[in-house]
């Protein structure tokens, strides 16, 4: 009886204690079960060391493939203190190595922490990377990192930008298509223990992709001759900017762009944020001055308000329109012209009297749909829209100076998208920079860019018309100096003076020059801007049309333009060294060929009596300073 | 397990993985003698000798007090150190308690149903031995040996009501003691939240959650444990089990935790078939020992209760407690035959 009451209580105790037993197993199920993906997390990061590895940005590249920035491998220190026996030894020798203090490594080495980098071991090249590896230090790691470099510098900083201390894009494209560019980090992982040593345990790497490949319209060999223009505009007119931009007016490509001051993308630090953030091809806004006349030719000969080589027009310097007089450039005026001299000679009654054919409303409607008063969307950041009258306030005298480019403001890239259209055929382009972004991984294209018409503004009968009108300003007209001999160029001068708090400064000038050839087929448009340069008569066509006529030269290498026949003749003026047509004389006799080259230097090669070669190229056009080289049998 | 528990702060502490294992594996070896020699001692020997055994117990209790002759370990006067090896007296005093608690009964059966003729004079004795090895202080061998006293006294037949209200008061006891010690408050809020002090009183738990939590059915694999790397402090001992849990994942928990429960249920199994009443209250007071201290244990590593510092029997690193519990083994075999 008594055994029984202590057997039940002994049962009663091992009741209890199953089930405290079954509690411990049950919360050990509930810690494995429900709270294992919260404890995994934690405890693999508890257990395990990651080193990022930042994984190199894309390269940015010419449409030939030529890089513009690219990422260079650097190498830079891990150190993890507690894996570092001694401390003082590998802190000097590591500072012996990096010619650095010896604190401003031991101050990491010796930190409480699980890991450190060592501020003046980042970027380090792989001959001081190797010297460190060779060290064999524990605990001393050397990680793979990149850094951007740009190989052409300023030519190129306002459309790339640059990137900051942790490779991310700051600026221009570095910044738009930073998601594109950056790639994705890699990471390698070692497993330590509660003491930061290393274990046993395989490291687990992942390795970075490098970002994707961003392809340009650009091309770096117009790139350099824009930038080698402009420095010189720069330093010869003491200017305050120089500008300049080259399209493929057919497709709206960039192929060149550029200002100056610009600044150096990798010491960005050192320029003022205005000189970076304005990219004046398209952020400055101007009155454009006579190059906006093609805007009001172009309309005129659309809307048949003028027979170009018909109609006439009497400048006789000035014209009243509405009680003001407006002056022409040419004191005196240009006198009795047919409407293609009007053009040739950039006279600005004679403009304004086409704008009075045309009316506010039709050229309004025609400044418009050439797309100025938008931005022209290209692919940059910073756009300027520029500014318009508003329609319905302009009077006569607005409708008249809109007509010769006064009064309204508009961006450089504006313009060239606009005459583009007017010498292509009729066709506005949005203009963009970027070709198309390759992933490299993949090997496939994730984007490409292409042609985008934004409408079609005036016939291609018309833009023919522009054309040959503008072809005829170079070889006859205010255009001279963009001349280039064999080849077919047209291009407009442009002078405007600049407005300064409402009122038009004093001999404070922005001179300009939009050029294209070739003139029956443009390839590509160029225009270049110079800002208030300093000693020199103050006009587009002394300043501006020359370094266009220089960016042409050199478009005519790069795009291997051919010589082209059937040009319009450059009319000589006294002053301008003469060109002659070079006639074929291979075949004939020494003295023939003497009296038919009797406007140029020739000299002989060789001491037969028959041509057999000549220098340069018959059929083409050259000074008569040029030596002729003939080759006798 | 000790071996895959231990090798890593053994090469730390003394430049040997095989310390621990050595160690343990002398205090085995002399554990299975030990267990051989009390299977076939007669236990009512000690019912005989019941008295001398604790106030030799008493004496080293005392003695471990006095610096000089008692070693501090981990925060406590409770180790007489001879060279490497260390004696805890507290762990002795637990077999020599329950040999008394369990002679007490069965002299004064009659008197327990009376509180104060019968319970309040072993509950004197009981708490005078409470002190002394909380003036070590060894908070955790104090409570297991309370508990399975307390335990001894209730399957004796004493009145449940009593209990209630001892309960009670051991309740104000407890949190009156760890008022009294601010690390125990510490211990008890990092038990609530250990998430508010991860680095500090919170450590331990969560570490011990960090290591059971990957475990899953199979566990990483034996000798496979992170923890062990320096982040549970001492794994070896009072934490084993979460390594086990880590290593051998649940199929691990479960094997371990039956095997305590088939020890358990065989003691139990003796103690109702004793013939006499002191082989029935010795028998399950060794027993119940065990079973208390290991569950103490667990509940502590899988975050039942707050930790205690109670070591997991048979399992964990130290010499004394594994010494003790083979010995209660032997005298639980001897009662065992004698039945």
């Amino acid at each position: 009886m008594f055994f029984n009451d202590i057997h039940i209580r002994i049962r009663f105790v091992l009741l209890v204690v199953i089930i405290i037993l079954i509690l411990v197993i049950g919360k050990v199920f509930y810690i494995q079960v429900f709270s294992y993906n919260k404890l995994a997390k934690i405890t693999e990061d508890l257990w395990s060391r990651k080193m990022t590895i930042n994984a190199p940005r894309g390269d940015i590249v010419d449409r030939n493939g030529e890089i513009l920035a690219t990422s260079i491998v650097t190498t830079t220190i891990y150190v993890v203190p507690n894996q570092i026996k001694d401390k003082e030894k590998v802190s000097k020798d590591i500072a012996e190595i990096l010619n650095c203090d010896y604190e401003d490594v031991y101050k990491y080495v010796s930190k409480k922490s699980s890991m450190e980098i060592i501020r003046k071991g980042m970027d380090l090249n792989s001959e001081t990377a190797d010297k460190i590896e060779k060290l064999g230090y524990d605990g001393v790691y050397l990680v793979v990192d990149s850094k951007r470099y740009y190989p052409y510098g300023e030519a190129l900083s306002h459309i790339i930008g640059f990137v900051g201390s942790d490779n991310q894009g700051l600026s221009g494209l570095e910044l738009t298509y930073d998601e594109y560019l950056k790639g994705t980090n890699g990471e390698l992982k070692y497993y330590s223990d509660g003491k930061g040593n290393k274990l046993e345990i395989p490291d687990s790497y992942v390795a970075p992709s490098k970002g994707m490949t961003l392809e340009l319209t650009l091309d770096i060999e117009i790139i350099k001759a824009v930038d080698n223009e402009l420095k010189n505009a720069m330093d010869k007119y003491d200017s305050e900017h120089a500008l300049s931009i080259v399209m493929n007016p057919k497709t709206g490509e960039i192929l060149a762009m550029g200002s100056k001051p610009s600044f150096d993308p990798a010491n960005y630090q050192n320029f003022s944020e205005e000189v970076i953030n304005r990219n004046l091809p398209i952020w400055m806004t101007y009155e454009p001055g006579s190059t906006f006349k093609i805007i009001t030719l172009a309309s005129s000969i659309e809307e048949k308000t003028v027979d170009l080589f018909k109609d006439h027009f009497t400048d006789t310097g000035a014209i009243n329109v509405d009680g003001s007089t407006i002056h022409c450039w040419k004191h005196g005026g240009h006198g009795n012209q047919t409407y293609l001299e009007v053009v040739e000679n950039s006279c600005n009654p004679g403009f304004v009297s086409l704008g009075q054919k045309l009316g506010v409303n039709k050229l309004m409607s025609y400044i418009k749909k050439f797309g100025f008063g938008d931005k022209t969307g290209i692919d940059l950041n910073g756009e300027g829209n520029g500014i318009l009258f508003k329609e319905e306030k302009m009077g006569p005298v607005e409708l008249a100076t809109t007509a010769f480019g006064q009064g309204i403001s508009v961006t450089p890239i504006q313009q060239v998208a606009a005459v583009g259209a007017a010498i292509n055929g009729g066709y506005l382009n949005t203009p963009y920079v970027v070709k198309s972004i390759i992933d490299d991984n993949s090997k496939s294209i994730v984007f490409a860019n292409k042609q985008q018409v934004k409408r079609q503004v005036i016939s291609p009968e018309t833009s023919a018309t522009v054309r040959f009108a503008l072809e005829s300003v170079v070889s006859n007209g205010s255009g001279k100096n963009a001349y280039i001999e064999n080849y077919r160029v047209g291009g407009k001068t442009g002078t405007a003076q600049k407005v300064s708090d409402g009122k038009y400064m004093v001999g404070n000038y922005i001179l300009s020059f939009i050029g294209f050839l070739p003139a029956n087929d443009p390839e590509a448009i160029v225009y270049v801007a110079v800002d208030n340069p300093k000693g020199v008569t103050q006009y587009g066509g002394t300043v501006s049309a020359p370094i266009a006529r220089n960016i042409m030269l050199s478009l005519i290498e790069t795009l291997k333009i051919k010589e082209a026949s059937g040009g319009m003749l450059k009319e000589y003026s006294y002053l301008d060294v003469r060109y002659y047509q070079l006639p074929d004389v291979v075949g004939m006799s020494k003295s023939e060929a003497t009296k038919a080259l009797k406007e140029f230097k020739v000299k002989y090669s060789g001491s037969g009596d028959k041509v057999v070669y000549m220098s340069p190229a018959p059929n083409t056009f050259q000074s008569v300073e040029t030596t002729i080289t003939l080759l006798l049998n | 397990m000790i071996y895959s528990a231990s090798f890593v702060w053994a090469q730390y502490k003394f430049n040997n993985p095989f310390h621990f294992v050595t160690m343990q594996g002398i205090f085995l070896l002399i554990g299975l003698i030990l267990l051989y020699i009390l299977s076939h001692i007669d236990y009512h020997l000690y019912y005989k000798y019941a008295n001398i055994i604790l106030f030799i117990c008493a004496i080293l209790l005392i003695l471990v007090l006095i610096p000089g002759l008692g070693s501090v370990r981990n925060g406590s006067r409770s180790w007489f150190g001879i060279g490497p090896l260390g004696i805890q007296p507290s762990e002795f005093a637990k077999i020599g308690l329950i040999i008394y608690v369990a002679k007490y009964l069965t002299n004064n059966k009659k008197n327990m149903q009376s509180i104060i003729h019968g319970v309040f004079p072993i509950l004197g004795v009981i708490g005078i031995f409470f002190l002394l090895i909380m003036l070590e202080p060894d908070f955790g061998t104090a409570m297991v040996i309370t508990l399975t006293l307390v335990c001894l006294i209730f399957i004796s037949g004493v009145q449940i009501s009593f209990f209630l209200k001892v309960g009670l008061a051991g309740i104000l006891g407890i949190v009156g003691i760890i008022i009294a010690a601010p690390y125990r408050v510490k211990r008890i809020v990092s038990f609530i939240n250990p998430w508010s002090d991860p680095l500090g009183a919170g450590y331990q738990i969560l570490q011990s959650l960090y290591a059971i939590g990957p475990g899953g059915l199979l566990g990483q694999g034996f000798f496979k444990s992170r923890q062990k790397y320096f982040y549970l402090p001492e794994p070896q001992t009072d934490f084993i089990f979460s390594i086990i849990s880590e290593e051998l994942g649940f199929l691990g928990v479960l094997i371990v935790t039956s095997l305590f429960l088939i020890i358990f249920y065989r003691g139990i199994t003796i103690s109702l078939k004793a013939s006499d009443l002191f082989g029935k209250y010795l028998s399950f007071g060794l027993a119940f020992g065990l079973i208390i201290q290991a569950s103490l244990n667990l509940m502590v590593v899988v975050g039942l209760i707050p930790v205690t510092g109670v070591t997991l029997p048979f399992l964990s690193y130290g010499g004394s407690s594994l010494l003790v519990s083979m010995a209660s083994i032997g005298i639980l075999l001897n009662i065992s035959k004698n039945s």
